[in-house]
């Protein structure tokens, strides 16, 4: 029994996360792709802290999913 | 999922695949640095002074003296990282294994970019105080260097690590056609991944190097301040004042 309800641990872990990420970075690449239309000649340099940030957020998504895996023994 | 003879001879197959990618780089920077360079560029040249540009630009933004230490080092690993993630789409079996789908592989270049950024910091501003960056102005910085080696591993590890697992479960339920679709879609992270790897030691090394550069400063002006060189700083002032016209 406790197994089996081990599965759904890390389904539990990951899909609240994913959806806080998910709006974090829509909110992260509608405000990059404003700026870009706003001001084209800093495209490169918005585009490189979008990606960063886009970056910072998704380790966190994968820390959840590598402690969900873990609480599984999957890992 | 893999076969289980398949799984045990794992780290061996990751191993011979890292050595092929490094191989490959090898021969292609080889070939590429044996060329003719013309002036105005054309082929491979072209999309190697490309990439040359994109990685000196990043160099630039830590600062313009430091380019020739950080452009090689993250030129080397972004290529490491983009050509491992390539082997995803090669319809070979056992060198579509892709190396960074194994956490060794993954951590093994994080702390090759964290120590890299540690040995970096030592021979532009001497190994003392990079060492003493680890450790001030507060020792939690320690655990931020474990921390940026801990995210940037897993970060990959799980980007690819994911597409790949996701291309093996493809392939069990429709192994024609449908692999294509993700194999495609798998070139997105694979491109992505070596960019923000990059991007990211970039910017933990421009952090050592700017903050300590501000402590120096900071140091040599309340030194500057305190050993009476305030007449010095007043001069300064009067001559900006003016614009230099006392001179």
């Amino acid at each position: 029994m406790k197994e089996t309800l081990l599965i759904f641990v890390p389904t539990l872990t990951l899909v609240p996360v994913a959806v806080v990420a998910a709006l974090a970075m829509r909110r992260i690449s509608l405000s990059a792709i404003e700026g870009m239309a706003r001001q084209p000649e800093v495209k490169g340099e918005l585009f490189t802290a979008m990606l960063i940030g886009m970056a910072l957020i998704e380790a966190l998504v994968i820390y959840c999913l590598v402690i969900g895996l873990t609480i599984a023994g999957k890992f | 999922m893999l076969a289980p003879a398949v799984q045990e001879a794992m780290p061996y197959i990751v191993l011979v695949n890292f050595g092929i990618v490094c191989a490959v780089i090898v021969i292609a920077l080889s070939r590429i640095g044996g060329m003719v360079m013309h002036e105005v560029p054309t082929g491979a040249q072209n999309v190697a002074e490309y990439f040359l540009d994109w990685f000196v630009k990043q160099s630039r933004r830590i600062d313009a003296t430091v380019v020739g230490l950080v452009a090689p080092f993250i030129a080397t690993l972004f290529a490491v990282i983009l050509l491992s993630n390539l082997l995803l789409i090669v319809p070979l079996p056992l060198l579509n294994i892709p190396p960074t789908a194994y956490f060794g592989v993954t951590f093994a270049l994080a702390l090759t970019a964290v120590l890299g950024n540690i040995v970096l910091n030592g021979i532009h501003r001497g190994i003392l105080p990079a060492l003493t960056h680890l450790v001030w102005p507060n020792p939690i910085q320690l655990i931020s260097e474990v921390g940026h080696a801990a995210s940037l591993s897993l970060r990959l590890f799980g980007n690819i690590g994911g597409e790949y697992l996701v291309a093996l479960l493809v392939l069990r339920s429709a192994p024609y056609g449908i692999p294509l679709i993700i194999h495609g879609l798998g070139l997105i992270p694979a491109f992505i991944q070596p960019l923000v790897f990059t991007l990211l030691t970039v910017s933990f090394l421009g952090t050592a190097m700017t903050h300590q550069a501000k402590h120096e400063g900071a140091a040599r002006r309340s030194r500057r301040f305190s050993l009476g060189g305030r007449r010095r700083a007043a001069a300064l002032g009067k001559q900006l004042v003016t614009g230099g016209e006392s001179q």
